[in-house]
């Protein structure tokens, strides 16, 4: 099932055919209820992927249990920053699930290439369409309806490839109303509109080479965060990249593929729509990044490795302005980013080596340096007088895993090390406000480099029918940067509780277990069930924030003709190990029942699925441990929709 | 179809604008006046002499003021570094004549190259009264007075506002904010001068008679600071790593005050004599109380950045 982590092998033919210029197009992105989902809903499906949700827009994805600056999210290896001090933006709100052809996600330090990292890294590899020797077009069309929240959404794609050219684009929209909880209440500011479109062209500059160019635009209107005492008046994001493929018949190096980069976000968050709010308040953000992506692909008899090289440089800047209540007053102004700029350059390896037919060593190792500039660094010396204006950190990562085969058995152990930067907020970010435990946030310049140690394992068991697969991993993690109470200054949003300072931990472990299973009862029907478990606590055995409880989904898919039938019941138990220290509280166990029904069908020739389902099919009210300040999830959601393909 | 037709259409409309970044530091300097260079503020042509009063922005105003004399000999176009200069400030209110703090001998700053005095104005020029100053000059052991009106304009900087109180101890004291002339959101150096009034022993004498308008410098003393945003919205907002004043050597008091972001701050003092007793303010509270304007002490200076 699409959803799934992708197993890091290197498969000399699978690598091959991945580095090849005429791969084949993927498999749209749906998960088992939805044929058509948002990138969050898609990113949902996998076990190791948690969500802190602040509305229905923009889910923050949580890798491993541990927060986006803890994982490296890119969009094909380049790396974008969201503009949003409050966590408003993940790089994968700026895609859209119609330019995406999968997702990569890879769990600790294994996850190095694109950068350094504790908990993985998750890329958003976009459609690309392969050469043609026969000239031809290609395109498909979406459309949908969602009954809780009046969503609708038109998405096409279209393609044209011959043997030299290619050229591709999409376009998407989706607009929404207010949700309304299991209670029958509306949960206000809880709107959207996206619009997302992409272009992209290749041309074949020689036999085994090819050049090409692509871009994302993607823009956000009137966005509502419930769970936020701001909203998004507009958010706009320009992804653009040029790309370099070459490949080699012989030799060591059989791939070769270059990528520079250019994007630009920007992220105007206000309260205009909340008169309630005592100071009126604009938050404006940006972002700029420039990079570089240089991947070859080495080969040897059974040694593979791939050898990347990663540059980029990004500018971030976050302000604060507030209009005291006498608006004709002299507007209050901060910086909440002091023009922060990040230079890192990473050099990594990964090597598989074949030891047996049966088994098989990956390691790999990833050396990154990591440069930190506040032009205002003014703004932070008022907590942290004489920190310095730049900062160069050095950032190593090792790792290595070995696999077993054994009849239908398959076993692997692995370790890792590694280190990471703090993120332009852990810093540099000044009186950020977090509405979850109400305080605001100071970037602490001088924070060490956070050490992650980790160990893992799995066990498979796999026949035609059955396959089992247990994962755990442990992490050790030194420095643990976390925000705690400072006894100094005072609060800036007056929503605000106090003021707490980034500081590190002396350690903070992690456990993370997920067993995974299927059984194909016939061939038409399938049943799937996931478990999943994790543990996180601090130096003082107290609980880390935004663990997930035992959770649990079993589904059960069933095709008839041209008839499917899906149905999925899934849910957490109580959350009891939470953390009132960043403002958790215990949230009841919930459960949750889904069902949808598809038929296929010929129309004029194109192939047409139509789907209807419902969501929270008993129209539970219930809000989960990641929902930013207790907001209710969505009631019972009826949607239909609308595929062809021509 | 329509939508996305429609939406390609907002999307290229929205590309034509974008909020424009704050310049910082342009929205510094916006409530602080730009021209802060010495100039000519006084002119007197007087026994051979030219004595020139430079101050800043060519303008006394209410509050602190640095002073720079310079004297040149007319004949042979020579300044002289040697004169015994006195200055004494004189506010005339109906009947009743006024000084304020101010150094009457104004000496020789041979690193720079002229005579350094200040004037701390704690009126302007207007209702309150007019003033005037008297000054005397000997060079050489020939001796010259001179007498003339001046116009104290209102401080335009809020940054350089003061304060005048009576202490506990009976004593009219005035505190001038001599910097930061343009503060930022950053830690600033606090400069103040700190004057009290001295009650004459003796009977007035010939007017002026500079017994009568005696003002000093305090010693020793020290000043607590707590800086707040005033505004309801603010809610009694303060920073952190703030330094009371101290007297330095050259005789201002220095500390250090901690700005989180522009707009209006009160600057809550409570004035300690150099025994530790308080004499003057009052401690505000610290709790964060939204909606609510922050309470202040009795002693303070409201500023504006
Ligand atoms: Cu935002």
């Amino acid at each position: 099932m699409v959803g799934q982590e992708k197993e890091v092998s290197l498969d000399s033919v699978q690598q091959l055919e991945a580095v090849e210029i005429t791969d084949k197009m993927k498999k749209e992105l749906e998960t088992a209820m939805k044929m058509n989902v948002s990138v969050d809903e898609f990113l949902a499906s996998s076990s190791s992927i948690s969500f802190i949700k602040r509305g229905a827009y923009a889910w923050e994805p949580m890798l491993n249990n541990m927060s986006s600056e803890r994982a490296t999210i890119t969009i094909d290896g380049m790396h974008v920053f969201g503009a949003c001090t409050d966590k408003m933006d993940p790089v994968t709100s700026y895609v859209e699930s119609n330019n995406l052809a999968a997702v990569n996600i890879t769990s600790g330090q294994q996850g190095n290439a694109n950068g350094s990292t504790v908990s993985g890294s998750v890329d958003l590899q976009r459609k690309t369409t392969p050469f043609s020797m026969q000239p031809k077009w290609e395109g498909a069309y979406q459309s949908g309806f969602e009954l809780n929240n009046e969503q609708f959404y038109h998405q096409g794609n279209v393609a044209y490839a011959n043997k030299k050219l290619v050229a591709q684009g999409s376009i998407s929209y989706r607009e929404a109303g207010n949700y309304t909880d299991g209670n029958g209440e509306e949960v206000n500011h809880s709107q959207f509109k996206k619009f997302n479109t992409s272009v992209g062209a290749a041309y074949k500059t020689g036999e085994l080479s090819s050049v090409r160019v692509d871009a994302i635009f993607d823009v956000a209107k009137d966005v509502g965060y419930p769970a936020l005492p701001m909203d998004l008046w507009l958010s706009r994001a320009l992804i653009t990249s040029a790309t370099y493929k070459q490949l080699y018949e012989d030799g060591w190096v059989r791939a070769w593929d270059t990528k520079v980069y250019y994007n630009t976000v920007e992220h105007y968050m206000d309260d205009t729509t909340r008169p309630e709010n005592l100071v009126h308040m604009d938050m404006p953000g940006w972002t700029t990044t420039y990079g570089l992506v240089s991947k070859a692909h080495v080969m040897k008899g059974k040694y593979h490795a791939e050898v990347q090289l990663n540059a980029y440089d990004n500018l971030s800047i976050a302000e604060m302005r507030m209009y005291p209540q006498d608006r004709s007053e002299r507007t209050m102004f901060a910086y909440s980013w002091p023009w922060v700029t990040t230079r890192y350059a990473g050099l990594s390896i990964n090597n598989s080596l074949e030891i047996a037919p049966k088994s098989e060593l990956n390691f790999g190792g990833a050396l990154g340096v990591n440069y930190n500039y506040a032009k205002y660094i003014d703004f932070n010396w008022i907590f942290h007088p004489g920190a310095p204006q730049e900062k160069t950190r050095w950032l190593p990562s090792v790792y290595a895993n070995y696999t077993l085969k054994v009849n239908d058995f398959d076993f692997s152990v692995g370790s890792g090390y590694g280190h990471r930067a703090p993120s332009v907020s852990e810093g540099y970010g000044y009186y950020i406000y977090n509405s979850f435990d109400r305080y605001d946030y100071i970037g602490n310049p001088n924070l060490k480099n956070e050490v992650s140690y980790e160990v893992n394992a799995s066990a498979g068991y796999q026949t035609e029918k059955v396959q089992v697969k247990a994962k755990v991993n442990y992490f050790y993690i030194n420095n643990y940067i976390i925000g705690r109470i400072l006894n100094m200054g005072s609060p800036m949003n007056y929503q605000s509780v106090g003021v707490k300072g980034y500081t590190s931990l002396d350690y903070a472990t992690l456990f993370n277990f997920s067993l995974n299973t299927s059984y194909a009862l016939t061939n038409n029907l399938h049943w799937e069930g996931t478990l999943t478990y994790a543990r996180g606590m601090d130096e003082d055995q107290g609980n880390l924030p935004f663990i997930r409880p035992l959770s649990y989904q079993t589904s059960v898919h069933y095709k008839y003709k041209e008839f499917g039938f899906q149905t999925s019941f899934n849910g957490d138990l109580a959350q009891s190990n939470f953390s009132p220290e960043y403002g958790e509280d215990l949230t009841p166990a919930y459960s949750i029942l889904n069902v949808s029904a598809d038929y296929t069908f010929q129309l004029h020739n194109f192939k047409t699925v139509v789907q209807v389902g419902a969501e929270n099919l008993f129209n539970q009210y219930y809000s989960t441990y990641a929902d930013w300040g207790n907001i209710p999830r969505m009631g019972r959601n009826i949607f239909t929709s609308l595929q062809i393909k021509f | 179809m329509i939508h996305l037709v429609v939406a390609v259409c907002i999307g290229m409309v929205i590309t034509a604008c974008t909020l424009d970044k704050i310049d910082y530091e342009a929205e510094l300097a916006t409530a602080i006046p730009q021209a802060y260079e010495f100039e000519e503020v006084v002119l007197i042509e007087s026994n051979g002499y030219r004595i020139e009063i430079e101050a800043l922005n060519g303008t006394f105003y209410k509050g602190y003021n640095e002073l720079h004399f310079t004297v040149t000999n007319m004949s042979n176009n020579q300044t002289v570094d040697d004169a015994a200069i006195t200055w004494l400030p004189i506010r005339q209110l109906n009947t009743a004549a006024y000084s304020c703090p101010h150094s009457y001998n104004v000496l020789y700053d041979a690193t720079n190259g002229y005579y350094s005095g200040y004037s701390v104005f704690d009126y302007e020029s207007g209702l309150e009264g007019t003033w005037e100053f008297y000054m005397s000059v000997e060079i050489n052991g020939e001796l010259f007075t001179i007498q003339q009106g001046i116009e104290v304009m209102a401080q335009p900087n809020m940054n350089l506002n003061m304060t005048t109180f009576t202490g506990a101890d009976g004593i009219s004291y005035y505190i001038a904010l001599v910097a930061p002339v343009s503060p930022s959101v950053a830690e600033n150096d606090l400069v103040a001068g700190i004057y009290q009034y001295n009650q004459p022993e003796e009977p007035a004498g010939v007017f002026p008679d500079p017994s009568q308008f005696s003002f000093s410098e305090v010693q020793g003393a020290t000043v607590l600071l707590d800086p707040r945003m005033p505004e309801a919205s603010m809610g009694n907002h303060s920073s952190p790593n703030n330094e009371d004043l101290t007297q330095m050597t050259e005789g201002l008091y220095h500390g250090v005050v901690n700005y989180t972001m522009t707009g209006n701050w009160t600057l809550n003092f409570m004035f300690l004599d150099a025994d530790g007793n308080l004499l003057a303010g009052t401690e505000v509270p610290t709790d964060f109380t939204p909606g609510i304007e922050g309470a202040k002490s009795e002693l303070y200076i409201d500023i504006l950045f």
